[in-house]
């Protein structure tokens, strides 16, 4: 199934109920392609809830969702989970296995096979460990993740995504376990991902960094989007 | 104390029902205890039959082991509803505690009658039994494991096989042990099979018994303690490195 990209997010009248009341009301969202969005907020504004809506992890309770152009009340969520990489405040890496082998997962739903088997071809393998060289990760391709500093490990989620050719890049707060120094280093090289076409959607904390480095800067407050 | 006094009560009742608290039965139980005791020692001569005996019930448990894990490892993804559909996994499971019910001494008794006495339906049914233990522990663990790495997974577009398996790698301290304690369980267990004519060292307790060859037993009895405790120790030492 093919559809038109105008943009690879967009959002009208988005509202999340929790139960115990409204969390986002009326969200509006038009993300273009290779733009760098950061969403601001206070603890508990519902970013995360945002972030899992765009991905397809949580329905909204109104309003309507497109990625990619394909409206995700259309069962388009099979269709569009490929193109979109998520990480999540932890990471989720497969600790007890190695920076290359997170890198490979990313592959796996097009190569199942290969994964189950863990016989990966060779230009699989070469192009996972250039995107480790890439994202400063050569000499650490083969040490298990659980032993990785923490800019490390955000640095083999970078390269997960980028391995697995994602259009969209949903983080959650990437850098807030970070000292500021390491937190740059990572936030820069998560905009340089925008040289590939690569659209950016973070959860940001540290307005310093967001204000320099992002395209567009939302702060969601009481459940509106501004 | 309303806990202790209601199992003494208990206890009462129920000595009273199996007719324990004969004093006839206790003076039978200490004569016969010292005519037990008396015949205590091993004897040497079936040492090579309890050696085999006890090689045999470590290849019985390995196989048990072996088949189980890779029946469960393909067979548990279905009974998760992260995996399956809810409704489909609740359906899987509900079989699953069915076939679990049945004791493994029940699958020893089918598969001899199936594949005739001897190892090998010991080896079949604790295929069976291991497989069905390992598919709620495993279907535990991955429904134990992150949600933020599931979730992560799943956007990646990660479903089915490949989804469990990656899921299985992240818990796979946990997995293993879980293996070896059905490693150690299984050791036990292939002993017993023995009694009703699964092979292994159960077999040989249960010959010489009735041929009140206590001696003999007690050789047996002690050969299997030794390989418990072999395979304890292994487990242990592989927790440690894992």
């Amino acid at each position: 199934m093919k559809f038109q990209l105008q943009h690879p997010v967009f959002l009208r009248n988005v509202s999340f109920n929790y139960g115990n009341g409204l969390l986002l009301r009326d969200v509006n969202l038009l993300v273009d392609y290779g733009e760098a969005v950061a969403i601001m907020g206070r603890s508990g504004a519902g970013k995360t809830t945002l972030l899992k809506i765009i991905s397809g992890l949580l329905k909204p309770t109104g309003g309507y969702v497109e990625v990619f152009g394909c409206p995700m009340s259309f069962g388009c969520v099979k269709h569009i989970r490929r193109r979109i990489a998520y990480i999540p405040q932890n990471l989720a890496l497969i600790e007890s296995e190695t920076a290359l082998y997170n890198v490979l997962l990313a592959r796996a739903p097009n190569k199942p096979l290969r994964f189950i088997t863990s016989l990966w071809s060779r230009s699989d393998v070469e192009e996972a460990l250039g995107v480790l060289k890439a994202v400063g990760l050569g000499d650490k391709a083969k040490t298990k993740v659980e032993k990785l500093s923490g800019g490390e490990k955000q640095r083999v989620a970078i390269a997960r995504a980028i391995f697995q050719r994602a259009d969209v890049l949903l983080a959650d707060e990437p850098v807030s376990s970070l000292d500021f120094d390491t937190a740059e280093a990572i936030v820069d090289m998560l905009i340089s991902l925008k040289s590939k076409g690569i659209t950016i959607i973070a959860v940001m904390h540290d307005r310093e960094l967001a204000f320099k480095y992002f395209d567009k800067i939302y702060v969601l407050e009481n459940g509106v989007l501004k | 104390m309303r806990i202790l006094l209601s199992t003494f009560i208990t206890l009462l009742i129920f000595s009273y029902l199996l007719d324990v608290a004969n004093p006839l039965l206790w003076t039978k139980l200490g004569t016969n205890a010292a005519l037990f005791l008396s015949e205590l020692r091993i004897e040497w001569g079936v040492m090579n039959d309890a050696l085999f005996a006890v090689y045999e019930t470590l290849v019985i448990s390995l196989f048990g082991v072996s088949g189980g894990v890779l029946l469960a490892y393909l067979l548990a993804p279905l009974a998760s509803p992260l995996i399956m559909p809810p409704a489909a996994a609740a359906a899987f499971r509900t079989l699953a505690n069915f076939v679990r019910s049945v004791p493994a001494v029940v699958w020893a008794i089918f598969f001899v009658i199936l594949a005739g006495p001897g190892p090998r339906a010991g080896a079949l049914a604790l295929v069976i039994y291991t497989s069905i233990y390992l598919i709620k522990f495993f279907y535990e663990t991955l429904e134990a494991v992150d949600r933020e790495l599931y979730n992560s997974l799943k956007v990646m577009g990660l479903s089915g096989l490949p989804l469990a398996f990656a899921l299985y790698t992240h818990a796979k301290r946990h997995i293993v042990t879980q293996i070896l304690f059905m490693l150690e369980y299984n050791v036990r267990t292939a002993t017993i099979l023995g009694l009703v004519g699964a092979g292994g060292v159960g077999y040989y307790i249960a010959h010489y018994l009735s041929l009140l060859n206590y001696s003999a037993v007690m050789t047996f009895v002690i050969a299997t303690l030794a390989l418990v405790i072999t395979i304890d120790l292994v487990s242990y030492a592989v927790r440690r490195i894992i």
